[in-house]
């Protein structure tokens, strides 16, 4: 392992404390503070992994994160980005996309098959003859994909997620958006600053050049932060990348959570009045041959390796860069120990004087107007061929490294995904936002200024914009702070090249896809002639990197190889997240949330079994025969106790009450007496039953009623909206949480019940379809119905919800002795349907209209004037006799009931079948279908087709209904 | 073997001042029926009219999934005519269109949802083809990655299994037609804007786009989900459309762990595989109109945690884009076919919503003789926009999808 | 997009608070002079506006009315008048 630096200001490590762990099945050590790729190089590892399509080998080469070059396998988590991801101890980490290893990779020899493999090769291939193509694509699949994931991986740790408000969000915690920050929160305003790495700083932080007056780059960035970290109306959140920006200031990320974290990553959506970008820059891959070789890498990597891990990238290192920070990390490597036999730097003048003196003062060749044209040696640089930019002259240089960097390229992905627009600029060859989106700004080195106090400025002025847009800042100071900013150096120059001049066979625009020029060059010729088409065909920038890389070179490219105007230059599409984001983070806290009723923990108690229906979870069978028989029997010899407290319960009252009520519903309301029970029904505006239930007069314009559990959360909305326009007087609530219902029945219901209560509830004191109100034990105020879904003597009692359990015990208790058992949701479908009443949704379908399922009679075709919904399209389509019907059947021969879903068919579908069961009341199968009109005649023969009957068709036929108790005693009884 | 490097769909030409029929919309309707008009009618002297490039609207957007398991015996034939051109179009075209016959899986959540499915599972038999209900534990054999167990939002009890269907590679199909349409001698013309349709008569006369005039007799408007606002701003036909945003995303690419495509209504969610390895995940559309095709953070999250439920192995992996696109829904989630009905020589082949990938060459087939006959074919007829005013919706949907409170 | 919607009652809030309700189309129109066409022009039939359009929205997880406001559909943002522009 090799020797860090221990002394350096900049230093992020603690070379005293080692941290082990394994690497190739063996343990390695590093060191406190690395990145799991900073450990692997320290101890000598350069190649990290294979390219997907060439198999080629991959180095460190950005340490800004938009690289894949280094995704490994990490405690068997694929692609993590080893670079910016801190080692921990006992980690294991293994190499992707490898047959033998990374350093010896049995597929390696396919990168000299590139001529095999243009672009988009694979839609012109491996289809002739047709029966190789599922061969190949087993093949395909093999050979694509990058990491491996078991299908039973658990994902350690915690995941949360956070939703905090500000007035201003700072993107980014360089020295710009420091400076923004303080300046928005200086305004006394509430400011989030977020920051991708796991400090403050930037672009500062890692540099010991010189800020002003001696001081370093490194101790203006610490003072900053210092400041930011003491202003209490700034929530910092270090370690936290940026993933989406949303209209209306909608800014999420994602923050790695530190060990003393309660959570390993959490989920941040900040609503912000004002946001600010301060993104920065990375550096634009330098194009050449075997661009992407080991040893190739930034200028910012090789320094950062440096300065923040203490470790020199190599012993010699030559350098093609276009930039400032590329004669800034010469000097410095060289300062530290590394040999610098030349720089080659793109530029021909415009190097900033103090550099190229210290340049030269170290002796360091520099060639300018030069740059590299390819790299040599197999799987790691051993010598470079540097070129005059017009390739007249050439040279060549033994090194075990090569600082390659074309210039900037600024992190406008924040602006972008926000839909402002960028426009090429010729000055600084960067796409620069030239329309920002409302209260969205944009400051710092993203924007082309390289001078470190234009830097600070423009954060200056972005903060106080942002405190503009939130009323805490006057037009004369912002005047002020642009006039600062007039005095300063404006954006940088920035280097054109676009690429060295080289044919481009194995100069790689995208790492992730192995993407030459050479590929988009093809890919234009084609006729795939804008960025994003060559994009989709050639794959460029589709990888894991998220473009990038090569997301400032391709339209730089294109518009070169087109001979594009400045103006038709566009840039390719960013699309978030800008960070490649774990599903387990974005999941976060991963809430259920089901409703439960006031009796769940009663009759979870009692053995229920229960289902998710809707929003809620109700008890669906009380035992594990999913026939129900004994629940059944019990309703229909004995008493039944039921949950329905999932059904909607309303009350409306008010002069407009009955005039809403007569709009919504198909029946006459204006006829309904106080203690009667009015069953009616809903349609929408097509006349198709959306829901049906019954109303209750409880005085003058004053009326209760019930609704499906389905439609409990639509109903206000439902009868607002279709009286939205009238300016009616009323006011509805909503009781379906407030009150709890048991349904009591069967043809014991009465002597339970009598036990309980005090009124009279014989059959003249309380008859059918009638409505009483009164009181139980002085105390539990009850809405009772006696009403027959399930075609026995039945009471609905509707309770306030906390009397549920009380009533319920008590009614358990008085039942004993008649032998009361619960009935779920399934006995009570069975038990419905041997009487024919319908569940919507069952035996209708969205297109079912009132007619159709039997309900006309619902329908007062006297009440007009009332614009009824859905009563116009019923008396449309009342004529229209090609409709399906509802209609009642029984099997022929005594045979099994077909399943629920079976057609009916001739030789055509004709219908199918909504529920049908082997009836225990009747000893016979009977059920119900929607037919074709012509087919619902009784005694019409059915044929019903089963999935997998293989064509073996079983018979039914219409008949009468209700199948039940047909003149319907029991439930009058 | 690798066709010279020459633009796939034919040099760029000066749009002419006539065509036997235009086609607006550079999508996957309008090539495929371009391709069939050249191919089956010998009707060549047609131009698509696109207005950014070939592939730009859904047709680039959607995930691929194809399968022939509708709900209604109007839709399962004409999807299952689609499903069974796929290999038909490769070899035709000479481009391999990757159609990867994996399979679907539709999970079922609950007793209710399996007897529903068990209705389009007979429905797709009666048809010939192939779809089974399976349980849990069959479907956890055939997706390892599948969480059965008890205590999710949405238990898994069972799904609809569908073998012969799968994912195809989308951007092959626009190519592929594309290259097939412009041999035949079909100009598409990209960068080109439609701006009005002039009628004389009740009768088209001719196309305007921002290049010039085009006099023609017959006029397709199938621009996926633009097509509603066109027909309306053009022709003044209002339809029962509403155009929303849908979302898709992809994950970075993993070697293979899924091997079928797995959707489940519950959870709003789809996911399978790309032959790159990607997890592609979509479904979910916020439920407002708009023409803006951009993302939510709101469905990201919502989509991690659906599979954190169902797939809980992928929380392991990250998402790496998200994208929109438009859906044009209409309530009875069946699209409209039609043709001079409303204008004689105007035709229209919309809201397709989020299904239009699978049909489209089945559907581009009988537009296309619809269009050369001027008789619409059978399978087209029930998809009239007539049948709104009739009171017959398609029944596609169990359950009503509109963007009015009627949901 | 991250929409958000201006409640009369609530003001300014995250647009999933709320419900989308359809194209304003005027008041329901009366039933007896009702064709098949006019109902299903009232009922289905949408404009499918690209631009500004008016439009319903219920405040659901809040104080419950139906509103209309008028948004740009190719840009999800509200604006005060039909004729707005950006
Ligand atoms: C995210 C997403 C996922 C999907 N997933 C699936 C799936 O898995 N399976 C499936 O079957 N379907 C899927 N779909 C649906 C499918 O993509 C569409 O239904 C289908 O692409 C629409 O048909 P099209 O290709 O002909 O239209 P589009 O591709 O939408 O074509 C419309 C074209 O018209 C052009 N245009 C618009 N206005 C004009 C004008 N004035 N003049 C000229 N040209 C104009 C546009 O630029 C565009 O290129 C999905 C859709 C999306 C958005
Ligand atoms: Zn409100």
């Amino acid at each position: 392992m090799m020797n860090r630096f221990n002394h350096l200001p900049t230093l992020k490590i603690d070379t005293s404390d080692k941290i082990p762990f394994t690497y190739k099945g063996k343990t390695y050590y590093g060191t406190k503070g690395d990145t799991i790729a900073t450990a692997l190089y320290a101890n000598g590892v350069r190649i990290y992994a294979r390219s997907l399509k060439y198999h080629r080998p991959r180095g460190l080469y950005s340490m800004d994160g938009e690289c894949s070059n280094t995704m490994m396998e990490v405690n068997g988590i694929p692609n993590v980005r080893t670079e910016t991801t801190f080692l921990k101890p006992g980690i294991v980490v293994k190499e992707q996309n490898v047959k033998g290893s990374a350093e010896n990779d049995f597929l390696g020899f396919i990168d000299k098959m590139d001529w095999a493999m243009p672009a988009g090769f694979y839609y012109d291939t491996m289809h002739k003859p047709a029966k190789i193509w599922p061969v190949a694509m087993k093949q395909i699949r093999k050979a694509a994909g990058i990491g491996k994931l078991s299908p039973d991986h658990h994902m350690p740790g915690k995941y949360d997620e956070i939703f905090p408000t500000c007035d201003v969000c700072v993107i980014g915690g360089g020295p710009a958006g420091m400076t923004a920050a303080l300046a928005a929160a200086q305004k006394g305003l509430r400011v989030i600053l977020m920051e991708a790495r796991p400090w403050l700083g930037g672009h500062f932080e890692y540099r010991t050049s010189e800020y002003i007056n001696r001081q370093t780059h490194h101790e203006r960035a610490v003072q900053l932060a210092k400041e930011v970290e003491k202003t209490d109306n700034i929530r910092v959140f270090t370690h936290t990348a940026n993933v989406g920006a949303y209209n209306n200031n909608l800014i999420t990320g994602f923050q790695v959570g530190k060990e003393s974290d309660v959570f390993t990553e959490r989920y941040i959506e900040i609503r912000a009045n004002s946001v600010v970008v301060a993104t920065g820059c990375i550096e634009r891959p330098l194009l050449f041959e075997n661009n992407e070789r080991p040893g190739v890498m930034q200028a910012g990597c090789a320094l950062r390796l440096a300065n923040t891990y203490g470790m020199l990238p190599g012993k010699t290192a030559v350098f093609s860069i276009g930039h400032d920070l590329g004669l800034e990390t010469a000097v410095s490597l060289h300062d530290l120990g590394m040999s610098v036999p030349v720089i080659a730097d793109i530029r021909e003048d415009g190097q900033d004087p103090a550099l190229l003196k210290a340049v030269l003062d170290r002796k360091i060749t520099i060639l300018k107007g030069w740059v590299a044209t390819e790299a040599h040696g197999g799987k790691q640089v051993k010598k470079v061929t540097v070129k005059s930019v017009d390739a007249t002259v050439s040279k060549t240089y033994d090194c075990d490294v090569l600082v390659a960097s074309a210039g900037f390229t600024p992190l406008t992905g924040p602006l972008v995904v926000n839909q402002a627009k960028l426009t090429y600029d010729n000055h600084t060859n960067f796409f620069l936002p030239t329309d920002l989106p409302k209260k969205m700004h944009a400051a710092g080195s993203l924007l082309g200024f390289e001078n470190a106090q234009s830097i600070e400025a423009s954060g200056l002025l972005a903060g106080l914009k942002a405190a503009f847009d939130c009323e805490n800042c006057s037009i004369a100071e912002l005047g002020e702070a642009k006039k600062a900013m007039e005095d300063l150096p404006g954006p940088a120059r920035g280097t054109k090249l676009v690429t060295a001049p080289v044919k481009g066979r194995k100069t790689f625009i995208c790492f992730d896809e192995d993407t030459s020029i050479k590929n988009i060059k093809q890919s234009i010729d084609k006729g795939f002639d804008v960025p994003e088409l060559i994009k989709r065909f050639s794959g460029a920038g589709l990888g894991p990197g998220q473009g990038g890389i090569p997301g400032h070179n391709l339209p730089l490219f294109t518009a070169k190889y087109q001979a594009l105007p400045d103006i038709k230059i566009r840039p390719t599409t960013v699309r978030p997240p800008l960070v490649p984001t774990f599903i387990a983070t974005y999941a976060g806290t991963n809430h259920t949330m089901f409703k439960r009723t006031p009796m769940d923990e009663m009759q979870r108690k009692d053995g229920g079994i229960f289902r998710n229906i809707g929003v809620w979870q109700r008890a669906r069978y009380f035992s594990k025969d999913f026939t129900c028989k004994k629940e059944i029997e019990n309703v229909r010899n004995n008493v039944g106790m039921l949950d329905g407290s999932t059904l909607g319960k309303f009350r409306i009252h008010g002069p407009d009450a009955l005039n809403s009520l007569q709009r919504v519903y198909v029946s006459d309301l204006s006829k309904i007496k106080e203690g009667r029970v009015k069953y009616t029904a809903m349609c929408n505006d097509d006349g198709c039953v959306i829901d049906d239930g019954v109303v209750v007069k409880l005085g003058e314009n004053d009326y209760y009623f019930s609704t499906s559990t389905g439609r409990a959360g639509q109903t206000i909305e439902w009868i607002r909206y279709h009286t939205r326009y009238d300016n009616w007087d009323f006011a509805l609530v909503n009781l379906t949480d407030a009150m709890g219902v048991i349904n009591l029945s069967g043809p014991n219901a009465r002597k339970v019940l009598e036990k309980v209560v005090d009124i009279d509830v014989s059959n003249e004191g309380f008859g059918f379809s009638e409505y009483k109100e009164f009181t139980i034990a002085d105390t539990i105020p009850v809405k009772a119905m006696r009403l027959g879904f399930v075609g026995e003597l039945s009471y609905e009692l509707h309770v306030p919800a906390s009397y549920m359990k009380s009533l319920w015990l008590m009614l358990k208790e008085a039942g004993k002795e008649f032998k009361i058992q619960n009935f779920g949701v399934e006995a009570q479908n069975v038990l419905r349907m041997e009487k024919c009443h319908v569940i919507l949704g069952q035996e209708s379908e969205q297109r079912t209209n009132l007619l159709d399922i039997g309900m006309g009679f619902l329908w007062s075709r006297k009440k007009t004037g009332y614009k009824t919904v859905g009563v116009a399209a019923l008396a449309q389509a009342e004529k229209d006799n090609t409709r399906l019907k509802l209609v009642g059947f029984k099997m022929e021969n005594n045979g099994r009931a077909p399943k629920d879903g079976a057609l009916i068919v001739d030789d055509r579908v004709r219908g199918h079948v909504c529920t049908a069961r082997n009836s225990f009341s009747l000893n016979e199968a009977v059920g119900m279908a929607l037919v074709e009109a012509d087919m619902s005649k009784i005694g019409t023969r059915l044929a019903f087709y089963e999935d997998e009957c293989n064509g073996e068709l079983i018979y039914g036929t219409v008949v009468e209904t209700p199948f039940y108790d047909p003149e319907g005693k029991r439930m009058k009884m | 073997m690798f066709s010279k490097s020459k633009p796939m769909w034919g040099k760029k030409t000066k749009l002419k001042s006539s065509y036997d029929v235009v086609l607006i919309g550079g999508g996957l309707h309008s090539l495929a029926t371009a391709y069939y008009l050249a191919k089956e009618h010998g009707i060549t002297d047609v131009a698509i009219i696109e207005k950014n490039y070939i592939g730009y609207g859904g047709a680039g957007r959607n995930t691929a999934i194809v399968r022939a398991n509708q709900r209604t015996q109007y839709n399962v034939p004409l999807y299952k005519e689609a499903l069974d051109l796929w290999p038909v179009l490769t070899k035709e075209l000479d481009y391999n269109l990757m159609f990867n016959n994996c399979g679907n899986l539709n999970l079922m959540h609950s007793e209710a949802a399996m007897n529903a499915a068990r209705m389009t599972i007979a429905t797709a038999q009666f048809h010939g083809v192939e779809s089974h209900l399976i349980d849990a534990k069959e479907a956890k054999e055939l997706v390892p990655a599948l969480n059965i167990s008890e205590d999710i939002t949405f238990p898994i009890h069972g799904a609809m299994f569908h073998p012969p269907g799968g994912v195809v590679r989308h951007d092959a199909v626009v190519w592929g037609l594309a290259k097939g349409a412009a041999k035949m001698g079909v100009e598409i013309h990209q960068q080109t804007e439609a701006t009005g349709i002039n009628t004389k008569n009740g009768k088209v006369t001719a196309v305007v786009t921002d290049k010039g005039v085009i006099n023609t007799k017959q006029v397709l408007i199938s621009a996926g989900g633009y097509s509603a606002a066109l027909i309306h701003g053009f022709l003044g036909i209002k339809l029962p459309i509403s155009v929303l945003t849908i979302q898709a995303m992809v994950t970075q690419p993993l070697k293979p762990i899924l091997d079928h495509v797995v959707s489940s209504g519950a959870y709003h969610c789809y996911a399978n595989q790309t032959l790159k390895g990607e997890i592609a995940t979509g479904a979910h559309m916020d439920p407002w109109p708009n023409y803006t095709t951009l993302n939510t953070a709101h469905y990201i999250k919502h989509q991690a945690e659906a599979l954190s439920e169902f797939l809980p192995a992928l929380r392991g992996v990250r998402f790496m884009r998200i994208w929109g696109g438009l859906a044009d829904m209409t309530p009875d989630m069946a699209p409209i076919m039609d043709g001079n009905e409303q204008v004689e020589g105007f035709f229209m082949d919309c809201g397709w919503g989020y299904f239009g990938f699978k049909s489209c060459s089945a559907v581009g087939r009988h537009m296309a003789s619809f269009m050369a006959t001027n008789t619409c074919p059978d399978i087209l007829k029930p998809f009239a926009l007539k049948r709104y005013q009739e009171h017959k919706l398609m029944g596609e949907t169990a359950a009503l999808m509109s963007y009015t409170p009627d949901n | 997009m991250a929409l958000t919607i201006t409640c009369p009652i609530c003001g300014k809030r995250n647009g999933y608070e709320f419900r989308y309700g359809g194209e304003e189309k005027g008041p329901r129109p009366d039933e007896k002079d009702l064709t098949p066409e006019s109902w299903c022009d009232y009922v289905h039939m949408n404009k499918c506006v690209a631009g500004v359009q008016q439009e319903w929205w219920f405040h659901r997880d809040g104080c419950g009315s139906w509103f209309t406001i008028f948004r740009d559909t190719t840009t999800n943002l509200e604006k005060e008048t039909p004729e707005a522009k950006e």
